[in-house]
Order: C-alpha cells, then sequence, then structure tokens
C-alpha cells in the first residue's frame, strides 16, 4: 500500500483547503473556470506575475502539501497532457505573426511540459527526482506509477500530481482529440506519497494502452487484489461502464473535461473513505477508447 | 521626451506582466533592476525585445544593456538618440 499524507486540489469545486471534498460535489459550474484562492498569498509577487495558470495552481497545490507534510519532499513527479497552453500559445503566436528577430523569452521558457515540475521545485528549492510524465489522458496514472516506484526505492515522502490549463483555442482541437461533450476545464491536484501508515492509501494502480474491453480490464484489475466488482463501494469514472457497481460518480460532471480529470477523482475517492463506512474505491479513467487508467484506494 | 517616457512605462508594464504596479509607480529615474520593481536577468531580455519590437532598435552587444536599462530616463534617451 503506498499511503496518502496529503492532497490539495484546485478545481472548479470548492476544493482548495476543503477536507470533505466529496461531501461538497456540486454540479460543473460553467461561469468559472476553477476557484482559486489568492494566489499572491503563495507565490512571491516577482514570480507569480510570469505565472500562467496552470503554473499558479501546481505551484501552489504543491506548496500546500509541503505545509501539509512538514517535510521535504524527496520526489516531485508531474503528470500533464497538454501542458503550459497558455504560455506555448503565446510563443507559437509570436513566433509566426512578428516580424522582428527577437521573441519573448519568458513565453519560450515556460512553454514546455516539465516548467510545472521545475517551477515547484524552484518555488520550494527542492532539487530532488523531479518527472513530467505526457502520456495523454493517462499522465497522472503513469505519474502515480513513477511515484510508487519511488517509494519501493526507499523514498519517504514523494510529491505527485497532475495539472492541466485550457485555453479558447483548445475548443476548436477538443472534437480531435477525445469524444467528449463535457465543457472544457483546467485543474490541478497533488498528493504526497509516503511509506508511513496513513488511513488511506493507493493500492494498485494501472495504465493500459490498446484495450480490447473495459469491463474485461476492470474484473482482471480487480481480480489480481481478490475482489470483484461487488467489493468496490464507489467507482467515480470518466464515461459508462457496463458493470453493475453500488455506487457511480460521473466525474467529469464536476470537473469537466480536462485529459487529468482522474487526479481530481482520486482526491474525491480518498475522502469519501475518510468519511464513510467503505473499504474500497475504484477510479476509471476511460476517456480515450484504447486507453484506461485504473486506480483501487483502500483505507488502511 | 515625456510622452516617451510614459508610453515607455506603460510598454514595461504590458510586457513584463507588473501586475499591481501603474505608470504613475514609476519614477522617471527609478532602478528598473535591483529593490523597486524587482527585475532580473529573464526581464533585461525581454527589454532587448521591447525594443526591438517597438522602435526597431537591435541592441548588438548585450552588455551595453546594463547602462541602457538602468531607467526610464536612459531608456529614452538611447530610443531618442538610436531611432
Amino acid at each position: 500500500m503506498y499511503y496518502i499524507h496529503t492532497i490539495s486540489s484546485i478545481s472548479n469545486q470548492d476544493s482548495f483547503r476543503n477536507n470533505d471534498v466529496y461531501s461538497s460535489l456540486r454540479k460543473f459550474d460553467a461561469e468559472n473556470d476553477v476557484v482559486a484562492p489568492d494566489y499572491k498569498e503563495f507565490i512571491p509577487r516577482n514570480a507569480l506575475r510570469r505565472l500562467s495558470p496552470i503554473l499558479r495552481m501546481g505551484l501552489t497545490c504543491a506548496m500546500e502539501c509541503q505545509k501539509n507534510t512538514n517535510a521535504e519532499f524527496d520526489s516531485i513527479v508531474v503528470g500533464t497532457a497538454l501542458g503550459c497552453l497558455k504560455d506555448t500559445e503565446k510563443f507559437l503566436t509570436n513566433f509566426i505573426t512578428s516580424t522582428s528577430d527577437f521573441l519573448s523569452p519568458t513565453a519560450f521558457i515556460q512553454s514546455t511540459h516539465n516548467t510545472i515540475g521545475g517551477q515547484i521545485s524552484l518555488g520550494l528549492s527542492n532539487h530532488s527526482y523531479n518527472m513530467t510524465h505526457t502520456q495523454n489522458n493517462l499522465s497522472f496514472e503513469v505519474s502515480l506509477i513513477d511515484a510508487m516506484l519511488c517509494i519501493n526505492d526507499g523514498k519517504k515522502n514523494v510529491l505527485v500530481g497532475a495539472a492541466e490549463e485550457k485555453i479558447p483555442f483548445l475548443e476548436n482541437l477538443q472534437p480531435n482529440i477525445v469524444a467528449d461533450t463535457h465543457p472544457l476545464a483546467s485543474g490541478a491536484s497533488f498528493f504526497v506519497l509516503t511509506d508511513e501508515k496513513k488511513s488511506i492509501g493507493i493500492k494498485k494502480v494501472d495504465a493500459l494502452f490498446n484495450i480490447q474491453s473495459v469491463e474485461n480490464e476492470i474484473k482482471r484489475f480487480l481480480a489480481t487484489e481478490n475482489l470483484t466488482v461487488n467489493d468496490i463501494d464507489l467507482v467515480l469514472t470518466s464515461n459508462n461502464i457496463e458493470l453493475s457497481f453500488e455506487k457511480t460518480i460521473h466525474y467529469l460532471q464536476h470537473t469537466g473535461l480536462h485529459y487529468s480529470a482522474s487526479a481530481f477523482a482520486t482526491h474525491v475517492g480518498h475522502d469519501f473513505l475518510k468519511s464513510n463506512p467503505a473499504n474500497n474505491v475504484l477510479v476509471v479513467n476511460h476517456l480515450c477508447n484504447d486507453k484506461l487508467g485504473l486506480i483501487l484506494l483502500q483505507k488502511g | 521626451m515625456s510622452d516617451l517616457k510614459q508610453t515607455l512605462k506603460e510598454q514595461i508594464i504590458e510586457q513584463l506582466n507588473l501586475e499591481d504596479i501603474t505608470p504613475a509607480d514609476i519614477q522617471d529615474d527609478t532602478p528598473l533592476f535591483g529593490e523597486a520593481l524587482g527585475l532580473d536577468s529573464i526581464d533585461a531580455l525581454e527589454f532587448i525585445v521591447l525594443l526591438e519590437q517597438n522602435y526597431g532598435i537591435k541592441i548588438a552587444d548585450p552588455s551595453e544593456g546594463r547602462e541602457i536599462f538602468q531607467s526610464v530616463n536612459s531608456l529614452a534617451a538611447y530610443i531618442e538618440k538610436n531611432k
């Protein structure tokens, strides 16, 4: 078991510094992208002015996790499917339209996917292992697997999370990426995994590619832990599943559509286990047809 | 010249995304690098881009920047001399 020490999420929900995100879930609010804290309370002014929304969310969640953990992270692992879209768009627009010989360095520097992990490293003055994973909608799951390997390798407190930001231009691209009609959104969720016993942990994670049957893969995944569908108290899923679970939440109805929303679903699953007489929560991420992410949360 | 300085202040705020700072907060002789605005080496690169894009002035020798970017006064004087 890989225990969860603390979690911090910024999302469309009122999730930041909320001890029970599950109980306060509401429908996605199209009027707001995210319910964000005042970033000036977390990030120095001189650093903040350069940071796009995804960097602000990621760094703030990481800082909140650091504060709650009260120990230095010995690994930082970040997942993001589309990365720093705002700076990428700014850089490419300048690149195409500018007639000058020079381009703004800031947008270029911050357009790469690993800027989130880099800014967290700079913001926390943490020079430990720092890795970014980009695997489409499974970026968070792959990051979790890396974080679990870090724990196996003897690391004590591993920061792992995922972040995505939307830009208006994404509306044009979205139909070509995944067949889903939920409104586009932004969000970030970060966790501290530890080998120290806590009340709730992550038992198993799979990131599967080229799958044939979601239902068969779920049954196989649960069977490896000697579980069946009937043992799952809550399933949080991105899409409909042809299996009968006791309780199901379609998490995109709360997060909106972004490619790392399963990280927020994991936060909800954790809070459900914390406040309910339940033992097993399954997060099913089937946003892309041939890819499947499965995360099993359990009481410790 | 005073119009140029006012324009420069607005361009600096926009290019460097100086949140919560207005042109009135930047005196003509305020040192741009250091305590007052807290600018750094990346901002120096942004100044080079600003001069090229808005005034068509290329700084061939980056070491000149230290003197040119001292204040709005020095920036305006350099633009007047080279445009």
